[in-house]
Formats: structure tokens, sequence, C-alpha cells
């Protein structure tokens, strides 16, 4: 898994703390429009998705800070009860499409997300 | 009337479809067949040359099942952004395939074909009185919309509404925003728009709301007076709450504030009710009109034209040196070409490194025993962006860097030839909202009855 963050899962720590990816049933990213990218991040278990959310892990700042973005760019980031889900939007630094784009889709921008670590 | 049933076959046309279940779909005798044909998703080469995304007999194939079991079930069908980008070539063609079905199965009905390209003339007068809000890019001046291919607006439920009212059997629309193309029949006769266009957002997608997940999957739709339900039409498959209330948000940027022409629709008090083990109720979704009715414009601009090549690199070494030798070989062509006078793009995509995520990857330190490079370069002209991409890849070819032991040629190539010209590069350069007095103002309509 040392593919999913900068460093440090590899390391032996016997307690490591859960990430997004032990507990989320869905981490998707996808675009909203060619200018924005947005992230789905869905549980197919209340108790998980009520964890996640008391922890307050996915919040705007820790986004900015993960993508490397401003935090202006960080459009929405809220959490949403019906669908037992996050959604966090951010502004694409490239549209899609454009000449440095690399993800036309923008469906492969979520695995940083997978190693947001929740606190028990 | 209690009800209004529609029926998505797929979430994209072209996709084929599971015929089985579609047929089960219409044994639910749904009140009209809504397909949704394009997206700016593929990006913007589509946008900018009007082509499509697929072949046309792909077109063919899902235009015909859909024509003969609308046509012996007496219903409308309803096709939204025709084809691809919605812009007039692929409308005509699209239109031109479904008289071609008529004439070979004997069937007559009276079909509707809304347009949705904007003359440029009649946008530069409208963008003169006032400048119209970006949603992504700069502003929009004359100048972008001439480097623009076909520019389209995303129509509302409006137009289609209309046709259906002037007793249009078959619809053929270019741009439309997706969920109006189901929401029309259901608003024409009264039910509420919030439902009906948040029931809209769940068909267009068709099985992509269900579980097990699949976009080529049929769903039916049921929109009643204080709630809409969804149902897939396989047997095996289910709507859950979860997967229904999830769908709402996917391609969305806000999960409850989801804005569209003429207005947002909220979901903030949507409430999602497992009915049964594969049916989902849904209530609460409410239509707010803007002030102000305003549609979305896309267009994208012309940027040169792109060639490439593609290679993977396995010796260490040169993996090792790549980025010395990116700079070094930069500057050669630099000075070979003159890009930064020509207007030449060059980029290098390292897979196996960083070049899915570029800017945004976090992973710094890898140790990929193979990687894939993409050598990309967008020219004036289209010799020119080869002749510097096929000079890069020489270069880099025969390139000397540190520890270098095979001294035959730095390059695997996947096949021959090396150079790809790739034709027109585009970006999205109209992303913007403008202003309507009147729905349709600008999507003119023409009825035509086929006989056959």
């Amino acid at each position: 898994m040392n593919a999913i963050a900068a460093g440090g899962m590899n390391e032996a720590t016997p307690q490591r703390a859960q990430t997004l990816l032990d507990l989320a049933k869905v981490i998707r990213s996808k675009n909203a429009g060619p200018f924005e990218v947005t992230f789905d991040i869905m549980f197919d278990d209340p108790a998980k998705y009520e964890r996640v959310k008391r922890s307050g892990v996915i919040n705007a700042a820790r986004i900015a800070e993960l993508y490397r973005v401003r935090r202006d760019d960080v459009l929405v980031c809220r959490a949403y009860d019906p669908a037992v889900a996050f959604k966090v939007t951010i502004r694409r630094q490239v549209g899609s499409g454009d000449i440095e784009d690399r993800d036309v889709y923008g469906c492969q921008q979520h695995v940083p997300l997978m190693a947001l670590e929740v606190a028990a | 009337m209690d009800e209004i049933v529609g029926l998505a076959p797929s979430g994209s046309m072209g996709s084929g479809y599971n015929l089985e279940a579609f047929k089960r779909g219409i044994a639910a005798q749904p009140h009209f067949i809504g397909q949704d044909a394009g997206s700016t998703d593929m990006g913007p080469y589509y946008h900018g040359t009007g082509a499509t995304f697929l072949p046309l007999a792909t077109y063919r194939h899902d235009l015909a099942i859909m024509l003969r079991a609308a046509r012996a079930q007496r219903i409308p069908l309803l096709v939204g952004s025709a084809l691809t980008s919605g812009a007039n070539g692929s409308l005509a063609q699209a239109v031109e395939i479904v008289r071609a079905l008529a004439r070979e199965d004997g069937l007559s009905f009276r079909m509707a074909v809304i347009s949705a390209e904007i003359d440029k003339s009649d946008l530069k007068r409208r963008l003169a009185k006032e400048p119209f809000e970006s949603i992504g890019p700069g502003p929009l001046t004359p100048e972008t919309i001439e480097r623009c291919g076909p520019i389209v607006a995303q129509m509302g439920v409006e137009p289609f509404m209309k046709a259906l009212d002037a007793g249009a059997e078959v619809i053929i629309a270019g741009r439309a925003c997706d969920d109006v193309i189901f929401a029309a029949l259901p608003m024409l006769k009264g039910f509420d728009a919030g439902l009906s266009l948040h029931c809209g957002k769940i068909l267009e997608c068709a099985g992509l709301s269900a579980v097990p997940t699949d976009l080529a999957e049929p769903l039916l739709g049921r929109v009643r007076r204080d709630h809409f339900e969804v149902e897939p039409c396989h047997p095996d498959h289910r709507c859950t709450t979860v997967s229904v209330a999830g769908h709402s948000l996917y391609e969305r940027g806000d999960p409850c504030l989801q804005p569209g022409p003429g207005g947002m629709n909220d979901l903030t008090n949507a409430v999602f009710t497992q009915v049964d083990a594969r049916r989902v109720q849904v209530s609460g979704s409410r239509f707010v009109p803007d002030a102000r009715y305003r549609v979305k414009l896309e267009g994208a601009e012309k940027l040169g034209y792109r060639s490439i090549v593609l290679v993977g690199i396995r010796d260490p070494f040169m993996i090792e040196a790549l980025d010395p030798l990116f700079a070094d070989v930069r500057e050669r062509a630099e000075a070979r070409f003159g890009m930064a006078a020509k207007g030449v793009q060059l980029n290098f995509s390292v897979y196996g490194k960083n070049a899915v995520m570029g800017a945004l990857e976090p992973v710094t330190k890898v140790d990929p025993h193979e990687v894939g490079l993409l050598i990309d370069a967008v020219a004036p002209e289209q010799d020119l962006a080869t002749a510097v991409a096929m000079f890069v890849r020489g270069t880099l070819q025969h390139a000397s860097y540190p520890g270098i032991r095979n001294t035959a040629g730095n390059m695997a190539y996947p096949f021959s030839p090396f150079g790809l010209p790739l034709g027109p590069a585009y970006r999205f350069a109209v992303y913007h909202l403008m202003p309507l007095e009147d729905a349709c103002e600008c999507f003119p309509m023409t009825l035509e009855e086929v006989r056959n």
C-alpha cells in the first residue's frame, strides 16, 4: 500500500490508526463539469460513517493540504446523511482535456483520500 | 393520471442494453422512453470538432431498439444531447439515422427536432449587452467565440415540453441538461418540477444508481404526486436508499443544491425510503426557480494540433536520469524549432511516476522497474507537432546519462509508426451562463411528419 501515501504506512507500527480505506465502501472521484473534480466517500455501515463524521477528519483545510490546492479551491466539503456519504469538490487545477491534463474523466484522483487517518 | 412512468434504457446512448431487461421495462407500460446521448465528460475534442464519441453504427443499434419499442407501444421517445456535443452537425446525423430506420421498418410518426447550437453572431450580440458569468474558464470574449468549434447551450425542460405539447412522438434534441429529458412529460402533466427533475437525474444514468452498478442496465422511474420511485428492470438488480442517494451525488459538485437551466433543484430535505428489496421512493426534492432564466453555454477552442510518441523504458539508469534528460532535450528542441516563439507546447508524462495526478500527486519517492513515457507536442501545424515529438524522441533515444551501459537505444516502442498525429487539440473555453428572456428562444424546433 505504499503507493497510497507519501510514506510511513510501511513502517512497523503496531497500532496503526484506521484509514478511510478501512472504513469506507466507496471512495471515488469524477468530473463535475470540466472545471471541477468531485469526490464521493460512501459507507455501507452507518456506524463507520458516524465515526468518520465525528472525527472531523474530512474538512476543507485537510483536503487542501492533501491535494496541495488553495483552501479557496475546496468548493464543497460536507457530510450528506441521506446517502451516508461525504461530498468533497475541488476546483480543477487544469481543465478536463486541456493540454496538461492527464485525467479527462477525473476518475483517478481519489487515491490520496484512502490514506486519511481516522481517530479511534 | 396518478403517475408518469419513464424508461431509461441506458445511461449513455451507444453503450448497448440488456435486451431482456429492456423488454421487462417495456412490459411495465412506461409512458415514455428517454435517452441521454451526450456529455462534456469525454473532454473538449468532441465539442471542438462536433465529432461523435462512438461510430454512428452503435447509435443506430440503440436507436433501432428504442424506436421500434416506442412506436409499438405508441409512447414518445425523447433523446437529448444527440450526439455527444449536441451541436447541429451530429444532431443532423442522429435525425438521418431515425429517418432511415423509419423507412426500413415502415414507421410513421411526428418528429420534433430541437437545435441547441448558438449562432456565433447572435451570441456576440447578446454578449455585447452584458458579460456572461463564467463557471470555470476566463471571461467570454468575441475572440474566444471565434476560436471555438460549435457552441451549444444546455436546454432546459421547456423545449421538450413544447415538443410534446405539439404532439411530437419522437423528439431528437441537441445539447440538453440530462435530467430534463425525463422531467418533460411528468411536468407537462402537472407533476412537481423538483421530483420530476430529481427522478430525471437518477434515470439519466440508468442502472448506474442500482446495485450492481451498470450503466447499460435499464431503469424505470415513476413520478407521482408527492414522491417518485425508481426500480431496475433487471430482476436480480436492486435500488437501495444508499445507491439512489449516492447517485444523487454523482457528477454534481454539491449534494443538495444542484443548479440547472432556470433554477436550482434543492435536495436538502430529500428523503429516501426503501419500499421493497428492489425499489426506492424519494420525496422532498424541491425546485427553486431563478429570478432570471439562464442556460449553460459550452464550447471548446482550438489550441493547435497534437502529435505524440508513446514508449516504454526498462533501463534503471535511464529511469533515474529522466528529469535532467527532459530539461536537456527541451533546450535542444527550443534551439532547433523556436518553440516559445511559435507557440509549441511540449509535455512529458511518465507513467509509473506521476503522470496520472501530476501536481496533485502526493507520492514523491517511487522506484518503478519500468515506466511508460508519453511525449506530447501541440503546435500550430500538425507537421510541426510531429517534427517536435519525433526530434525529442530521436534525441532521447540516443542520449547519454550517468551509469549508461546500453548504448544501442534507450526506449522500447510498442508499435510502428512512432510519431502519431492526433489532429486538432482543444480546450473548454466556453462554460458560461447566458440569460434568456424565453426558455425556448435559442432552441428552435422543427416538426416533421415522417410517413412510410
